[in-house]
């Protein structure tokens, strides 16, 4: 799956948040196959791949066992759960800054403090905490996939990430400035639902510093775990060059992509699975402050 | 084997009309155009050999659009990208960079095996045509 997913043009591939070392698939065996497929993809295609290697696991040494078998083994990322905790996610970031190794961060765990508005906190925050960890990348809403978001607050965990200064923003749900002179930035993570049809909405609202990671919307579909690559990379491409060329994606978007779908069969077949489905719920994360026109 | 590095590699080659309108979007925000060719596309070969100096101070899409054509007529069997380079943030990142001249024949490469210890592998990639001298890899 790995192998084919890479080879049919995604840049990573990534563990699951539950792949952890399961009696049906042990850490070891896994991390041996996976980089066998991450060569074979980077031999077919010359460019350099990678596949999130989770090492979560139940205590700090053997996490970081299993990240110095990842190192050994020529990987170029690992990933962990957010539910290792907090002193763990900063040592093992300080450990892959030695080892020139990006870190991914899988929310995992998020919602059970993130999802009520009357308890917990926001994932802003987290994002903030996050940030300061020291991760490279963290999932961070998508606005239209599963996790589900209202567009104005992934906005501001956006902003958070990647902003070298966060100007006080209400609508974003930023309450104060915050100025992060030299720290490093994170790349957010677009991931859940998220499929080939919603490119011009997806590149709209996130735009380019942002991995969109596509499980289902590659994997679910007629014509093989490849050709489901393959249609969303071309989906992507075509999206930034037409945008690039002045065109408006958010109105023309389903056309840009009936258009490239005539030179990539892989593309009409995902378009003709995927279609419009999406998902479509009111968020629970909602801004505690919305403009209103006043009269002047 | 189709070499997929960089932005659009997965579109059918694009014409000069499109290229013409990518460079403006970059100059538009700022970015310096520059043209860089190889005949070693190894995934690790970041820095590729300069065609004249980044265009620091061209402003018009016209000029790079000159400077690719002369690239192309020289280096007609080599890799040429264009890259995007954005220093205006307080940063400085390629933002975009896109292959716009190909081999005719691209071999790919090898995947070199290393069996070491335990069920320890070290991989190898290998292009097919550095074998030869630089300058002759594409005949």
């Amino acid at each position: 799956m790995v192998y084919e997913a890479l080879r049919g043009g995604l840049d990573f591939t990534k563990d699951d948040e539950n792949i952890n070392s399961q009696p049906f698939m042990h850490w070891r065996d896994r991390f041996l196959s996976c980089m066998e497929a991450v060569n074979r993809a980077s031999a077919a295609t010359g460019e350099v791949k990678g596949h999130y290697l989770n090492v979560t696991a139940g205590t700090m040494e053997d996490i970081y066992e299993r990240a110095e078998f990842a190192r050994d083994l020529g990987s170029v990322v690992i990933m962990i759960d957010l539910v290792i905790g907090y002193t763990a996610i900063q040592s093992i970031s300080k450990w892959a800054r030695r080892n020139d190794m990006v870190l991914h961060l899988h929310r995992a765990g998020a919602s059970t403090y993130t999802r009520q508005k009357s308890h917990g906190i926001s994932f802003r925050v987290i994002a903030k905490w996050m940030r300061l960890a020291g991760v490279d990348h963290i999932h961070a809403g998508t606005v239209v996939g599963k996790l589900e978001g209202d567009p104005d607050m992934i906005a501001g965990f956006y902003d958070i990430l990647r902003e070298p200064i966060n100007p006080l923003d209400l609508r974003h749900g930023i309450y104060f400035e915050q100025d992060w002179a030299s720290m490093r930035k994170v790349m957010p993570v677009a991931s859940g639902g998220i499929h080939a049809g919603q490119m011009h909405q997806l590149l709209t609202y996130l735009g380019d510093d942002v991995i969109l990671q596509f499980g289902g919307g590659t994997i679910g579909r007629p014509m093989g775990i490849q050709a489901g690559a393959t249609a969303n990379r071309v989906a992507l491409e075509a999206m930034v060059l037409a945008r690039n060329e002045g065109r408006d994606i958010w109105n023309e978007g389903p056309d840009i992509l009936a258009a490239a779908a005539r030179d990539c069969s892989p593309l009409r077949a995902a378009l003709d699975t995927w279609g419009e489905i999406t998902f479509d719920y009111t968020s629970t994360d909602t801004p505690d402050y919305v403009p209103t026109s006043t009269p002047s | 084997m189709r070499l997929t590095q960089g932005t659009f590699s997965f579109l059918p080659e694009l014409s000069d009309e499109q290229i013409r309108a990518q460079v403006e979007y970059c100059l538009t925000r700022g970015w310096a155009l520059s043209i860089e060719v190889t005949d070693d596309p190894h995934p690790r070969n970041t820095y590729w050999e300069m065609y004249g100096e980044p265009m620091f101070d061209l402003h018009d899409a016209a000029g790079v659009l000159m400077e690719l054509t002369s690239a192309r007529a020289t280096f007609f069997d080599h890799y040429i990208r264009l890259n995007a380079f954005d220093s205006t943030q307080g940063w400085e990142t390629v933002r975009l960079s896109f292959i716009v001249n190909r081999p005719a024949e691209e071999p790919g490469f090898e995947l070199i095996r290393q069996e070491v210890e335990g069920r320890h592998l070290r991989y190898t990639l290998r292009s097919y045509a550095t074998s030869r001298p630089e300058g002759e890899r594409y005949p």
